[in-house]
């Protein structure tokens, strides 16, 4: 009888630890891409995050870019391409995300150049056939080998490799930010993609504080320069911090909610479990009740002594729901399976939820146990 | 003996109603009890003895009528103060024994004393002595299981007895007991009369209600008879004479 309880409170205990795990990991994740809180980018194509209803969107160019970095307030801007293609090293291949950049990026997203050097204003002067790869396309071509010096192609094109990034890891979520190549947006733009549009530019504004103003400057700007009357949609689209946070806050939520419907559901049923068997308990201890009544019990001292047997199961039940929940959620944590941080919240809430089902479930079976009559009892 | 009545029981009715069919239990009933008496209500099965029994114990109301027990008017008591009565002024043996399976003899002893008002500060004290007084201090950590019949039921009068009640309500004491045990209990109630405690025994056993100073006789909800026992002194002289041996 106690096991419902057991689920329900186990329950109860991993969603607050994977809801506790996973804002602190949220917040790590940014930090980890770069995304500090003063800045933000904006894709081509309207929508919402890295969902973009118009992927043929073709109105941001290096115009927009000129213009948001003569905006005051406004550090650094970096436009970006960005393809999915084959990159080939002999017999070797692999598909990996390959970005077209300005040599701010390197800053902007303060990722570590481990071996060799990221590219600079010479080589975007000159279209220099130069890539820095991610860890992964690396290890995928080149295995044990050092890549720098050694070419590899993309399409039609050599590409020699003269940098290698520091290795993020997997997130949690299975994303993989070591799969990239980067080249010079003016290489990617008359070599590679053969394109002028932007697929997307990263700004950093000066101050966390300036980042709505600026966001607001982008706004009108891109506005103007793509021709969009007052009443159309824009085409374009920020992924903010924020932004991201709120979409995994948002996608970890409905997880949560499964977890809280499973834990609701056992509760309920633990608590009912725990009435019915107190209530057979009743016609099983009908001689003990008799007998206590007999000897001066009171209907209230009947009732108690019931409550109190419930809620002493429930509770007992509660305890050891919140042991496997710490279990678990450190198994979680363990296996690196889902985010969890355990706290000291939800054994105190294990404690009041387990206390409170013994209690409304216990009331009825004790006071129909306090309502028996002392003479029928004894029979 | 003092003179005064415990019990005055005055034309009592008790109906049951089942499924709509109303049966008469007990139809104008009257008994009044002095203290320190001994009575033995016998009748047949189905007379009322036992609804009798449990209207005298308070673990009833009756119908109608009306039940004074020590100066009081039961039948206008509520819950609270029927288990206080039940608690300090009755103390009941069972045919069956009814003690708490699983649960020792010092601890069903202990039962009436849970529920006093106030639990008395000797009350382990009291335990000791009252199963010192059945012969059982030897054997208090004993559960009902691992205890004779006899025995039980002598856990059974230390446990009635705990709260020094005025009555003592037998129903069928010896119906569970060989015929030794039987005696040995019946025995018992001889001497706690002679202490000057009532009691009160419902059986149909003939040879208990022999021991008894006044019998009643209830047949179909009415008392039928109510005499005297002539033998009454002579078992007494059997008791002083037990008591002196």
């Amino acid at each position: 009888m106690t096991l419902g309880v057991m689920i329900g409170i186990a329950s109860l205990t991993v969603i607050v630890a994977i809801g506790e795990g996973t804002k602190s990991k949220v917040l790590n994740r940014i930090a980890n891409l770069g995304f500090g809180p003063e800045s933000f980018s904006v894709y081509s194509g309207a929508g919402r995050l890295f969902f973009g209803r118009n992927r043929n969107t073709t109105s941001m160019t290096l115009q927009d870019v000129d213009d948001i970095r003569a905006m005051p307030g406004v550090a650094i801007v970096v436009p970006r391409q960005r393809k999915r293609m084959r990159i080939i090293n002999k017999k070797e291949f692999t598909t990996t995300r390959i970005y077209g950049v300005s040599p701010e990026w390197q800053p902007a997203r303060q990722w570590k150049v481990v071996d060799g050097e990221f590219f600079n204003d010479m080589d975007m002067d000159r279209k220099r056939k130069v890539v820095v790869l991610g860890n992964t396309p690396a290890r995928k071509l080149f295995g044990e080998m050092d890549p720098l010096g050694k070419k590899i192609r993309v399409g039609q094109v050599f590409f020699e490799v003269i940098g290698l990034l520091e290795t993020k890891g997997l997130t949690e979520s299975g994303y993989d930010p070591d799969d990239r190549a980067l080249i010079p947006l003016t290489t990617s733009m008359s070599r590679l993609f053969r394109q002028t549009h932007l697929h997307s530019i990263k700004v950093v504004s000066m101050h966390s504080e300036v980042v709505q103003q600026t966001m607001e400057g982008v706004t009108q700007v891109l506005r103007r320069n793509h021709g969009l009357s007052p009443l159309a949609d824009d085409d374009f689209r920020f992924v903010t911090p924020e932004g991201i946070m709120q979409w995994v806050t948002e996608s970890e939520q409905a997880l949560n909610r499964m977890l809280l419907l499973i834990s609701t559901v056992s509760l309920l049923v633990g608590g009912i479990v725990i009435m019915n068997i107190l209530l057979v308990s009743i016609r099983e201890r009908i001689r003990e009740i008799g007998v206590r009544r007999c000897f001066g019990a009171r209907r209230s001292d009947i009732t108690q002594q019931f409550l109190f047997e419930s809620v002493l199961v429930s509770l007992l039940g509660g305890a050891m729901g919140a042991m496997l929940g710490w279990v678990l959620s450190t198994a979680l944590k363990h296996f690196d399976f889902l985010p969890a941080r355990i706290t000291l919240e939800p054994f105190i809430l294990a404690f009041g939820f387990s206390m409170m089902v013994g209690l409304i479930f216990g009331i009825h079976p004790a006071r129909k146990a306090a309502c028996l009559s002392p003479d029928e009892t004894i029979r | 003996m003092s003179i005064s009545k415990i019990i005055e029981v005055d034309s009592i009715n008790k109906t049951y109603k089942n499924e709509g069919l109303e049966t008469n239990v007990l139809k104008g009933v009257s008994i009044s009890v002095e203290e320190g008496d001994y009575i033995s209500i016998i009748g047949p099965s189905g007379s009322g003895k036992s609804t009798l029994m449990t209207i005298l114990g308070c673990l009833n109301q009756a119908t109608s009528g009306t039940y004074l027990l020590d100066g009081e008017e039961v039948g206008k008591l509520g819950d609270r103060d029927l288990s206080r009565i039940r608690n300090e002024k009755i103390g009941f043996v069972f045919q069956a024994f009814h003690l708490l399976p699983g649960v020792s003899a010092f601890d069903n002893v202990m039962i009436p004393l849970v529920y006093c008002n106030k639990t008395p500060a000797d009350a382990v004290e009291r335990v000791k002595r009252a199963l010192a007084r059945v012969g059982l201090e030897h054997r208090m950590d004993h559960t009902p299981g691992q205890l004779s019949g006899g025995e039980q039921q002598r856990v059974t009068i230390a446990r009635s007895l705990i709260n020094d009640p005025k009555i003592v309500l037998a129903d069928e004491p010896t119906g569970n007991l060989d015929s030794k045990n039987g005696a040995e209990i019946m025995n018992a109630f001889d001497h706690l009369n002679a202490e000057g405690r009532t009691i009160i025994v419902i059986t149909h056993d003939p040879v208990v209600s022999e021991h008894a100073r006044r019998i009643l006789t209830l047949r179909d909800g009415e008392i039928v008879s109510d005499k005297i026992n002539e033998n009454f002194k002579e078992s007494r002289a059997g008791l002083a004479r037990a008591t002196i041996e």
